[in-house]
């Protein structure tokens, strides 16, 4: 999928346009809050339990090398083979060579962030291995060629008569419905046959246990189950961050977890594997490789403030809360994570220079930060990449800054160090500035700062500075005093 | 090759600066905790409700035989598939089936894998199981699965009837975790916690039951 993080605003400008998906966008989030809102509550405390899992994320993140080798060690005694990869190429190149090795015409896959990030299914394609997402949501994108519109509903802004449409065109559905509930089940049925034969299957991880070697996935529909159950080959791919302590601190996450994407107790399956299959038992894996990816992680790991996107569990609540995201949808950001998630990973994993707009599109209003279950402080992450780019810094991959905008801080700083030009700047620049007001307001302005005004307005500048004002009124009030 | 990468992406990583973390908050007890017998059952039942699972209580193994006849009669069973597990062997269910003229397969009557799956897949009307544990915080049951618990069983068939002895009743699921990976040289391939019926709300929000794994599942309690 084309990676389309640099056309922000023109994607976004489309989005807005689309009346049907902004009324949808009206009324999902209010619901999915409500729902969120009454999962956390059968919690004994829940600003305690999400402290928590800000503690047991960070502690995860302080430890992450020492905690991968112990994953690792773990995983490799319980039979599973552990492969690590640099980036996408190294992790899609393995899959491919597995599947081609094993002679595999078709693969069934549950709904992975990370292998959406690497574009696997592309490479899979190429080499004429059919791949069939399971989750879905992510069978309606997938078939769409669409990138998720929301981490957790993938395809849930798409009209029901799309769906239709889809449906009879690729799995032949044979009595058209508008029913959600009937097309899902001829989503089941088709996709079924696929479990049914399928060879080997390949998942994500939602968090992968140091003390015991055991990879968790968290879902409702079943699909990542029939995909580690029904085939004898199982391949689970998981971005390095997600390792986590211990089994108790897993349980933990998943409490939180899954209040904060569906206001669920717990999601209808929770599988934990500790390895493949044991010779007695007729299903579950015989192989079951686990593919560590890096793709760019340890290069965020090296910054500690920027470190704190690792600690994302992808639970997707940030994206409803997103003033932002509640307008304009999950497109608009051009790949695979999308809100505030993507706002504070994607600059991180492309580059500060091709997502420019992205650390820039938010109002810094928090409620991101306020619903985020891991504490992850996204705001002020939008600053910090904010002032890495205009600092130029060689290893965010920041975007050389307009001639002019460096010329005119280079002397806003002289200038603002310097007392006297400052004060004599800013009774200067008075009447220039003021000479577009209106009632007070000013709401635009002609030259390079034209753009600033679109969407915003200044109040107009005082006549006479503090400095000033202050001299007078000591003026007036030691006249006072006189003449008392 | 693979050495390598694996060092090089460690060797980077403990490069790092390192970062404090911050302490864990204490967390009061989850409320299950201070619950006795029977208002832990009866806040695993309310659970179980709120997530459409059917629930039957039976005092024994043979009321639960009973209550499995009338589910039998209700869903139409012909033909099940069950597995091996202490629980459901208490039942003796090929003598139940004989008498209710009812197929029972399990896992072992089949080869390989590719028969067990056509039988799984497209003959079972359902599929028995019993329970490793289950958790009254939620509507949770808990499988072990080894040679006597296949996966497919209780995923596959459109129904799922899971027999829960009550004293597999625990609080929360910490006490699940510690029995089954307090010894981490003997976790099981794979566990799994179910909570209700396959679901979804992928086409605009609309949920409904029986996505992919069961549309219904059916706890029949025992004691
Ligand atoms: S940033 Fe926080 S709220 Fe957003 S998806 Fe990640 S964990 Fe959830």
């Amino acid at each position: 999928m084309e990676i389309k993080t640099e056309q922000f605003t023109e994607l976004a400008k489309k989005e807005l346009k689309n009346d049907r998906q902004r009324l949808f966008l009206k009324l999902i989030p209010p619901v999915m809050r409500m729902k969120r809102e009454a999962g956390f509550s059968t919690l004994p405390d829940a600003p305690a339990a999400m402290a928590c899992g800000a503690a047991i994320r960070a502690e995860a993140m302080a430890r992450l090398p020492e905690l991968l080798e112990e994953f690792e060690k773990n995983a490799t005694a319980n039979g599973m083979k552990v492969v690590w990869a640099r980036d996408d190429k190294e992790a899609n190149e393995f899959i491919r060579n597995l599947a081609k090795e094993k002679g595999i015409q078709y693969v069934t896959k549950g709904k992975s962030m990370v292998t959406e990030e690497t574009a696997l299914n592309e490479v899979l394609e190429e080499q004429g291995i059919e791949v069939w997402e399971t989750d879905l949501g992510e069978f309606i994108a997938q078939q769409l060629h669409r990138t998720p519109f929301h981490i957790v509903g993938p395809a849930i802004n798409v009209p029901v008569e799309e769906v239709r449409d889809l449906f009879i065109e690729k799995i032949g559905l044979k009595e058209p419905t508008l029913d959600p509930v009937k097309l899902g089940y001829a989503a089941r049925l088709f996709l079924r046959d696929k479990f049914h034969h399928v060879k080997m299957g390949i998942t994500g991880v939602n968090m992968a246990v140091a003390e015991t070697g055991t990879i968790i996935n968290v879902e409702n529909e079943g699909n990542i189950r029939f995909t580690k159950a029904s085939p004898p080959i199982q391949v689970s791919v998981m971005s390095l961050e997600k390792v986590i302590p211990t089994m108790k601190d897993a349980l933990h996450m998943v409490r939180l977890l899954c209040r904060s994407c569906t206001g669920q107790r717990l999601s209808v399956y929770v599988s934990m594997d500790s390895g493949p299959k044991k010779k007695d038992e007729i299903d579950g894996p015989e192989e079951l490789y686990i593919v560590i990816v890096d793709n760019g992680r340890s290069k965020i790991y090296q910054d500690v403030k920027a470190r704190e996107v690792l600690r994302c569990i992808r639970c997707g609540a940030c994206l409803a809360g997103c003033p932002v995201w509640r307008q304009i949808g999950g497109y608009a950001y051009g790949w695979a994570y999308s809100g505030p998630m993507g706002q504070v990973l994607n600059p991180m994993l492309l580059g500060l220079d091709k997502t420019q707009e992205l650390y820039r599109a938010s109002t810094l209003c928090g409620a991101c930060k306020s619903i985020c279950p891991v504490g992850i402080d996204h705001p002020s992450l939008f600053l910090y990449y904010r002032s890495k780019d205009v600092l130029e810094d060689p290893n965010f991959k920041s975007k050389e800054r307009p001639w002019a905008e460096r010329q005119f801080f280079r002397i806003w700083s002289f200038a603002a160090s310097t007392p006297w030009l400052w004060n004599l700047g800013v009774r200067m620049a008075r009447p220039f500035i003021n000479k577009d007001a209106r009632d007070g307001i000013i709401s635009k302005a002609i030259g390079p700062s034209e753009g600033w005004f679109r969407n915003r307005d200044l109040p107009s500048m005082a006549g006479f500075t503090f400095h000033d004002r202050w001299k007078k009124i000591q003026n007036t009030e030691s006249r006072g005093q006189k003449s008392e | 090759m693979e050495q390598s990468v694996r060092d090089e992406i460690l060797t980077k990583l403990k490069a790092a600066p390192k970062a404090a973390f911050p302490a864990r908050p204490h967390l009061p007890p989850y409320k299950t905790l201070s619950m006795d017998r029977e208002q832990l059952i009866a806040e695993f039942i309310t659970r179980l409700t709120e997530e459409a699972v059917v629930v039957h209580r039976a005092k024994d193994f043979p009321e639960a035989l009973e209550k499995l006849t009338v589910v039998a009669l209700e869903e139409g069973l012909k033909k099940v598939m069950a597995t091996a597990d202490d629980v459901v062997l208490r039942l003796d269910l090929p003598a139940w089936g004989k008498k209710n003229d009812i197929q029972i397969m399990t896992p072992r009557d089949f080869p390989d894998r590719e028969s067990y799956r056509d039988a799984v897949f497209d003959q079972a009307q359902a599929g028995i199981t019993g329970v490793d544990f289950a958790v009254a915080e939620s509507a949770t049951i808990g499988l072990i699965h080894n040679q006597d618990q296949a996966r497919l069983v209780s995923l596959a068939p459109i129904l799922h009837i899971a027999i829960v002895p009550v004293d597999r009743l625990v609080p929360v699921y910490e006490q699940v975790i510690e029995k089954v990976f307090g010894n981490k040289k003997q976790c099981p391939s794979q566990f799994v916690f179910i909570s209700g019926p396959s679901m979804t709300g992928d086409i605009q929000g609309v949920l409904f039951k029986g996505m992919h794994g069961p549309r219904k599942v059916i706890v029949i309690l025992v004691g």
